[in-house]
């Protein structure tokens, strides 16, 4: 297979100028033909690889350039599900309800996602105020999910949840995902509407799934406007 | 004639481009039969202007004939052809170092008129650093023909070197290792194969056109213990001979350049002291090879007074010639003056102990010659090749090994640059290949430059800026005029982090009020050794790229340290 210089240039991870001058001074493996110069990738390949280079061709360096893309909070929330009226008296009941709620988990995978959710809640609370906790587990690298999700509990009685401001919560947001980078997205987005107290008011009423997904998919308008 | 040329083009012919390593083998022979040539031509017109001033040498005037070749040379190296002066040896290996072997073509016969001219007319300089020269021109221009690259034309350089050693002293090995030891200072399978290719065309034309004759005509020797260890002596005082001429070499050309007057006078001045010399001493006079020959053979007759009168008086014609502005080679004086220091040594030693059983005095004047050429060229070696080759003889290869190492190592401890190398290591233009200081010649700035910096304008509010903050991979910020372009200053975020979380900060400050405006920047022109050293007394991890006020890009060790690695993977292999 021929390349050319500004793809050997990108397999081997230096500038154009460097690959001229190393040609120039006869050290990459070329053919030349009056002012025509041809390289074989097989003869590169072989010298990088005596040399203790790196050689990566440049199909393999697309595929790895494309990052999965971040997905919105709407889509997210629409595959965690929205629960009513769970019925808990205490944070370990709350968290074992709302694992027993996430959709498409196996039994044992419940009780392991319940117990890392509740080493969570030990280390520090998520109950981030106004009657508002996140629920997610430590690490999310241990979560079996492969993409991520975001399941809305509305309990029936608030539950202190040892909250900031001590209030009790009376709605989780069971956050699961599959790396940091979507992790902090999603939070950071949660957060920001959470911020807002017409929102949590509107929270107060238990709207119904279509009325809440389409709420979210206003506010997330306003947020990507701003800039989050 | 449009039909013609492309044939012209050498490139194109395909027939070259089946293997690079055959092409280069093929263009060896080439190579080195053309300094072969040269040095076959440096020889026979000296030998034929000696000859021909020879009637003139009995009138008082003779003394003059050096005097006018001098300036004949200089005349003709500064004003008809527009060379430098000196003697060739470090020209070739400064283009080596810096150019890869670049260089031009009339350099192939300037430096053989100028030295003809020199040493004919009776100036003390040697023959060999002129058709070096010569050979490497013709190496170098040869490579252009047939668009090699740099490394080829290095090689064909080299393989120039050598054919014109091999050719002058019928002495293949030596001219092999002279190319390498000397010229480029690299020893790989690559460069070898050409190398060896030329020096046996090179002895092979000077053989068919001369004769297969020795310089120096084998004799046989008994060389026994004590000889070995007279040489140890030897060897030391072969490299104080060697500081001395490197001394005087570089102090009469310091001298020189203080006076004043134009060149070619002083080369006459030069000239005509060498010459009034030469009325008195007339074996000073010339390259010496007539009486190094005497010395051999054990012909030469004045006591050992005389002798080391001549010794020095060789030695000081030597730095007048060359330090001067004559134009020639160290090689030859440096033979002469080592035989007449091992035939001195000897007749000293016979004269402290009269009954030694110790070799004749011819052998010494051998060993004399590896000393000086090992103590000035530092190239030990050379220093045994040549003289195992010119002399034919390999029965007196221990002391010769004993007395070349201890005359380098003497000469290294005294002046750690040989006579070739003081100058380009005092200007930093010695780039041994696979060295720390070729690595970083190679890289430039521009190929190190790091492009993914946002650029901010100076009156961007806090607020707008901790926006970009967010998007940007980098720690730093140059700071552009949004309407000339103009390098401002730049922005270090280890500098402005504190008031980042500070939201009452973000309308009341802009860019132009946190911007550092006195930053040290780089030249995309500048030497990597000095930028790294300004990085390293400043203690800074990177630095702003700027070049006619315009931001270019970032440098930093980061980058270059990546970079380095790759470098020196592909130069040392």
């Amino acid at each position: 297979m021929q390349l050319t210089i500004s793809e050997i240039a990108k397999c081997l991870g230096v500038p154009e100028r460097t690959v001229r001058r190393w040609i120039r001074q006869g050290r990459l493996p070329v053919q030349r033909i009056g002012e025509e110069y041809s390289f074989s990738q097989a003869a590169l390949e072989r010298w990088a690889r005596e040399r203790n280079l790196s050689f990566f061709p440049p199909r393999v360096d697309r595929a790895s350039q494309q990052t999965p893309e971040l997905e919105d909070l709407q889509t997210v929330m629409r595959r965690g599900g929205v629960f009513y009226e769970l019925a808990a008296d205490d944070l370990r009941s709350a968290l074992r309800a709302a694992a027993d709620s996430i959709p498409g988990l196996e039994t044992a995978e419940r009780e392991d996602l319940y117990q890392r959710l509740l080493a969570r809640e030990q280390l520090a609370s998520t109950g981030i105020g106004k009657g508002v906790a996140i629920p997610h587990p430590r690490n999310p690298s241990g979560n079996t999910t492969k993409r991520s999700l975001i399941t809305t509990c509305f309990l029936k009685n608030p539950v202190d949840f040892n909250a900031v401001d001590q209030q009790p919560v009376f709605v989780m947001f069971v956050l699961l995902s599959p790396s940091v980078k979507t992790h902090l997205h999603l939070l950071s987005r949660l957060t920001y509407c959470v911020r807002d107290d017409d929102f949590v008011a509107f929270l107060k009423t238990r709207p119904a799934p279509a009325d809440f997904f389409e709420r979210i998919a206003r506010l997330e308008e306003q947020l990507v406007s701003a800039g989050y | 004639m449009d039909r013609i040329k492309p044939w012209l083009k050498l490139t194109r012919w395909r027939f070259f481009r089946l293997d690079d390593r055959l092409l280069l083998i093929l263009i060896a022979v080439i190579v080195g039969n053309c300094s072969g040539l040269s040095a076959v031509a440096l020889n026979t017109s000296i030998d034929a202007m000696v000859e021909w001033l020879q009637p003139l040498r009995h009138y008082w005037w003779a003394f003059l004939l050096p005097a006018a070749g001098a300036a004949a040379s200089s005349i003709f190296l500064e004003k008809i052809v527009r060379e430098g002066a000196g003697h060739g040896v470090p020209e070739v290996i400064y283009a080596v170092s810096r150019y890869g072997g670049l260089l031009r073509f009339r350099s192939s016969f300037t430096r053989l008129i100028s030295s003809c001219l020199t040493i004919g007319s009776g100036g003390s300089a040697g023959p060999e650093a002129p058709v070096v020269i010569s050979g490497a021109a013709i190496g170098s221009t040869i490579a252009r023909k047939f668009g090699l690259n740099e490394r080829q034309r290095v090689t064909l350089v080299g393989c120039g070197a050598a054919g014109a050693i091999s050719a002058i002293f019928n002495a293949p090995i030596a001219g092999m290792v002279f190319a390498v030891e000397v010229i480029l200072g690299e020893w790989t399978t690559l460069n070898i194969i050409p190398i060896a290719i030329a020096a046996v065309s090179g002895t092979e034309i000077s053989r068919i056109l001369m004769g297969n004759r020795i310089a120096f005509t084998h004799q046989v020797f008994n060389i026994d213990f004590i000889d070995i260890a007279a040489s140890v002596g030897l060897g030391i005082l072969a490299a104080a001979a060697s500081i001395l001429l490197t001394r005087l070499l570089r102090g009469m050309s310091s001298l020189c350049s203080r006076t004043g007057g134009p060149t070619w006078l002083r080369a006459a001045l030069g000239g005509c002291v060498v010459g009034a010399m030469g009325l008195a001493l007339p074996d000073v006079l010339g390259e010496g090879y007539h009486t190094t020959r005497l010395m051999i053979h054990g012909l030469y007759a004045p006591g050992v007074t005389l002798v080391f009168i001549l010794l020095m008086a060789k030695i000081l014609a030597t730095s007048l010639t060359l330090g001067w502005g004559g134009s020639g080679g160290i090689f030859a004086p440096c033979l002469a003056i080592g035989s007449i220091l091992g035939l001195t040594f000897q007749r000293a030693l016979m004269a402290l102990w009269p009954g030694a059983n110790m070799a004749s005095e011819g052998c010494f004047a051998l060993l004399g010659m590896a000393g000086l050429i090992s103590g000035m060229l530092q190239a030990p070696l050379t220093g045994i090749f040549l003289i195992v080759e010119i002399t034919g003889g390999w029965e007196v290869i221990l002391p010769l090994i004993i007395i070349s190492v201890i005359s380098t190592t003497v000469c290294h401890y005294f002046e750690p640059a040989s006579f070739y190398l003081k100058e380009l290591i005092d200007h930093g233009h010695l780039l041994r290949p696979g060295t720390d200081a070729r690595v970083l010649t190679d890289l430039s700035v521009p190929e190190l430059l790091e492009k993914d910096c946002i650029v901010v304008s100076p009156t961007m509010r806090l607020g707008e800026f901790v926006d970009i903050v967010k998007i940007s991979h980098r720690n730093y910020f140059p700071v552009e005029d949004p309407e000339t372009g103009e390098f401002l200053g730049m922005v270090y975020l280890d500098d402005v982090r504190p008031y980042l979380f500070n939201p009452a900060m973000y309308d009341a400050v802009v860019i132009e009020e946190i911007m550092d405006t006195d930053v040290e920047t780089v030249h995309p022109d500048d030497d990597l050794p000095d930028v790294l050293r300004r990085m390293d007394e400043k203690r800074l991890f990177s630095m702003p790229v700027v070049s006619n006020n315009r931001f270019r890009g970032m440098i930093s060790k980061a980058t270059l340290l990546d970079r380095y690695r790759r470098e020196l993977a592909v130069q040392t292999s």
